[in-house]
């Protein structure tokens, strides 16, 4: 089955097969003036440019301009090649082709050929986080320079899902890069911005790549892919942790453009003229994460009766910022989301008689239930502050604990720690798909054991047509919240500050893209 | 003086070697894994073992401590688990920064302070006395952080004077610089100004009180001389045991200038190192600044032998 250019979502590989209206559309402009270097506030700088290690918004939103992957994220959320011309795959899914797009050119000058994209496989087997997602691979083909063959052990649907995933990306490197550690490449990539300078807690400056080869099969952006034009002359990035002098430098009109802004903050910015707010929705969604294998928690009674207690509004507006209520781990329209109407019980029950009834039914006898948050993320305080109270209401006896996020965080990924309760946000899986999402429902819950979530992913991977997978979604979404391991609060975005200078912004809210923007 | 000094290091030795084990004893013994910071969110437990693996974070605590000493004494310092570069290299590129800084803020904090301390002094129980002490007061009291933010709304968004954040190299345009850095050296003096101001009156207090001032007035010295020469020579000893004072909080004090003002400095590394778990950054700069606040001392001990005579080691 070949897969296409504009035709790549229609295949049955491609997750945005059933994606309905895009989630956001280009913004209509007139003239776009080239030249000018775009001035961007961001809240820190990277730890690394190594895109097979990276992971922090910070970071990737560098990344995203210097380098890019075989395929892409379009703006509806589906698979597009992006360096491939198109990509095929053999009936049974085990054998991958790639064709190349010819002419690519690296920021060193060399064309891109499947050379440089078999090494960069290697080398992120051999050092990224997300290489587990690949341990399929049995081995590569490079048969002439413009075509790239993978050859898996057992079928894999989901293969290309895997290889569009924006962190950790499958950036392609030049094959020199090969045997580079992590974090220890020099930032070479085909992208429209290439490395100018990089001051470490200062700033990024990244100049306009004069030898970029656009994707001229699409009329213009699209997401992560399609055809990118590149107007800035530069950007820089500058790092300033502090929101209120962010805030400052783009009243100041020292930035153009600054990240992260603070609802309580956005008021100084919306009584600009000159200025303007742009709500980055949805970026992630928020949840409560309930411990399975802790204490009274083991208890499935105890963890529907958590269910029960919680009220997603009180919730959020306790929290501020950019919410909108959703019961499942997808956003709507992308492939994954069930169709309207499919039920949802477990979603913003707030029935604490029904909590207490369950509480009854499990033998609770007043035993604590340990929350712990952490005092780094105000909106993740105030949410179990919240869930603590209305867990009173329905009779349970809790008991609050304030670590910093490192700990609290190491506790929800490794499962260690003595807690019942936590929250945490998490992003792009609601996007990739259930594929991502797999690592983080078992460990963030501890989850262990569980026959029915381990058949429903059997038969998720297992799954040729996206119809049978969604089903399979849709089951674990049943496992995994309708017994309490996690707790969906909201879909959640972020707000940017931006100068009415700045054009040409889309809403497609991905990471920072640089591209197609310009300045007035 | 030679004997003086080297009785200063010897002493220094035990100090360093206690700032060391202390430093790595609070940040290995804090919750928190840095494998899980490095290794991202969505890492699976497989990939943060991984991490912690190859960073060595999985061997035993006293094989940690026995490594980081034997490095140290061949002048490793180690190298930053985020940054991918030698702690004393990392260290490197933003010590002109934070130097800057605290360098700039003392030349605006010793003539400032001295004067209005010895004004006040001069003019005790005035109106001046009170004006300068209420406001050495509001400089010692007020958070830091604080102050800065509005700084930067009155002279940045309001006024438009400066620059609201960055920082430009001296060597690279020395008028930048001054401009960039001006506000946060200010901001970072109002609690030295404070300190310094109230330190210096009351050693003046002190010695204006003495006979051998009412003497020097009764012979007819002008108040200049009795004031300026044999009075403040004698406050003197005090204003230098502050400046070795004022020295320790300008570095310290650039933590939090550094984080409002975003300038990449010392004090910005040792926040992130914190909040990472990045253990041989945070370490390494602990070290580092008890040597320097040892040198610090050190140097204010020679000073006092040169400001006072009678001031003898032997």
């Amino acid at each position: 089955m070949a897969v296409k250019r504009r035709d790549f979502a229609r295949g049955a590989l491609a997750l945005g097969a059933l994606a309905g209206t895009a989630i956001g559309g280009v913004s209509v402009r007139a003239e776009p003036k080239k030249g000018g270097t775009l001035v961007y506030a961001s809240v820190s700088g990277p730890g690394t440019l190594d895109p097979h290690v990276a992971s922090s918004a910070v970071e990737l939103e560098v990344i995203h301009n210097l380098f890019e992957a075989l395929v892409a994220l379009d703006e509806k959320n589906a698979t597009r090649p992006m360096l491939a011309a198109k990509a095929i795959a053999s009936p049974d899914s085990k054998t991958y082709t790639f064709e190349l797009r010819r002419g690519v050119k690296f920021h060193d000058g060399a064309e891109m050929t499947s050379a440089d994209v078999q090494a960069s496989m290697e080398r992120y087997r051999k050092v990224s986080p997300n290489a587990r997602n690949l341990a399929d691979v049995a081995r590569y083909e490079t048969p002439d320079p413009y075509t790239f063959v993978i050859h898996l052990d057992k079928p894999n649907v989901v293969l290309l899902d895997v290889l569009k995933s924006p962190i950790f990306p499958f950036m392609i490197l030049p094959a020199s890069q090969k045997d580079k550690p992590a974090r220890d490449i020099e930032v070479i990539g085909t992208g429209p911005f290439s490395l100018a300078e990089w001051v470490k807690d200062s700033h990024v400056l990244i100049k306009r790549f004069d030898g970029y080869v656009p994707d001229t099969s699409a009329p213009g952006r699209d997401g992560y892919a399609g055809r990118k034009t590149v107007y800035l002359d530069a950007a820089r990035y500058r790092f300033i942790p502090e929101a209120t002098t962010r805030i400052a430098a783009l009243q100041t009109g020292e930035v153009q453009l600054a990240s992260s802004i603070p609802s309580e903050l956005r008021q100084r910015i919306e009584d600009r003229k000159d200025l303007a707010i742009r709500e980055v929705f949805p970026i992630g969604g928020t949840y409560v994460i309930v411990n399975s294998q802790f204490g009274l928690t083991k208890n499935v009674l105890i963890r529907q009766a958590i269910v029960a207690a919680i009220d997603i509004s009180e919730i959020t507006d306790a929290t501020g910022g950019v919410n909108k209520p959703n019961p499942w781990m997808s956003f709507p329209n992308t492939p994954y989301y069930p169709a309207a109407g499919t039920p949802s019980p477990w979603y913003d029950v707030k029935d604490p008689a029904k909590a207490k009834a369950l509480l009854q039914q499990a033998g609770y006898k007043n035993e604590k239930i340990i929350i712990e948050t952490n005092s780094n993320y105000q909106w993740m305080r105030t949410t179990m502050l919240v869930v603590a109270e209305q867990l009173k209401r329905a009779g349970m006896n809790v008991d609050v604990r304030v670590v910093d996020w490192t700990t609290n965080a190491a506790h929800m990924q490794q499962g260690t720690g003595e807690w019942n309760l936590s929250t945490t946000l998490f992003g792009p899986d609601h996007i990739l798909g259930p594929q991502q999402w797999r690592p983080m429902i078992y460990a963030f819950p501890s989850i262990k054991g569980n026959d029915t979530l381990d058949a429903a992913y059997a038969a998720f991977f297992a799954e040729p047509t996206l119809e049978g997978r969604r089903a399979a979604w849709l089951r674990i979404q049943q496992e995994v919240l309708g017994n309490g391991y996690m707790v969906k609060i909201a879909d959640s975005g972020r707000l940017s500050g931006y100068s009415h200078k700045l054009k040409g912004q889309s809403d497609y809210p991905g990471i920072l893209q640089l591209w197609d923007l310009y300045l007035e | 003086m030679g004997r003086l000094i080297a009785f200063k290091v010897l002493q220094a030795v035990p100090v360093i070697l206690i700032v060391s084990i202390l430093a790595f004893l609070l940040m290995t013994l804090l919750p928190g894994d840095p494998a899980v910071i490095i290794a991202g969110d969505q890492a699976s437990p497989e990939a943060i073992e991984k991490v912690r693996v190859s960073l060595g974070l999985d061997r035993p605590f006293l094989e940690q401590l026995g490594v980081w000493l034997l490095n140290l004494a061949q002048g490793n310092f180690g190298s930053s688990l985020m940054l991918n570069q030698s702690v004393l290299s990392a260290m490197g590129e933003r010590l002109p920064v934070t130097l800057s800084l605290a360098g700039l803020s003392l030349a605006i904090t010793l003539p400032i302070g001295i004067f209005v301390g010895a004004l006040a002094a001069y003019y005790r129980q005035s109106w001046i006395d009170s004006a300068v002490m209420v406001i050495a007061l509001i400089g010692v009291s007020v958070p830091g952080f604080w102050i800065a933010i509005m700084a930067v709304i009155l002279f940045s968004v309001m006024l438009g004077w400066l620059p609201s954040s960055g920082f430009v190299p001296l060597t690279e345009d020395p008028a930048l610089w001054l401009q960039s850095m001006i506000m946060p050296a200010a901001m970072l003096s109002l609690f030295q100004i404070g300190f310094l101001a109230r330190m210096t009156r009351s050693a003046m207090l002190d010695v204006l009180s003495q006979d051998f001032i009412r003497t020097a007035r009764s012979k007819g010295l002008s108040e200049w001389m009795t004031v300026g020469k044999h009075a403040f020579r004698n406050a003197l000893i005090m204003v230098i045991t502050a400046m070795g004072i004022l020295i320790s909080t300008a570095i310290g004090g650039s933590v939090v200038i550094e984080q409002v003002f975003a300038l990449p400095g010392v004090g910005r590394l040792v926040v992130q190192g914190i909040l990472a778990r990045d253990y041989p950054v945070v370490q390494g700069v602990m070290l580092i600044y008890g040597f320097a606040f040892v040198a610090i001392n050190l140097l204010v001990d020679v000073l006092y032998t040169f400001a006072d005579p009678r001031v003898r080691y032997d």
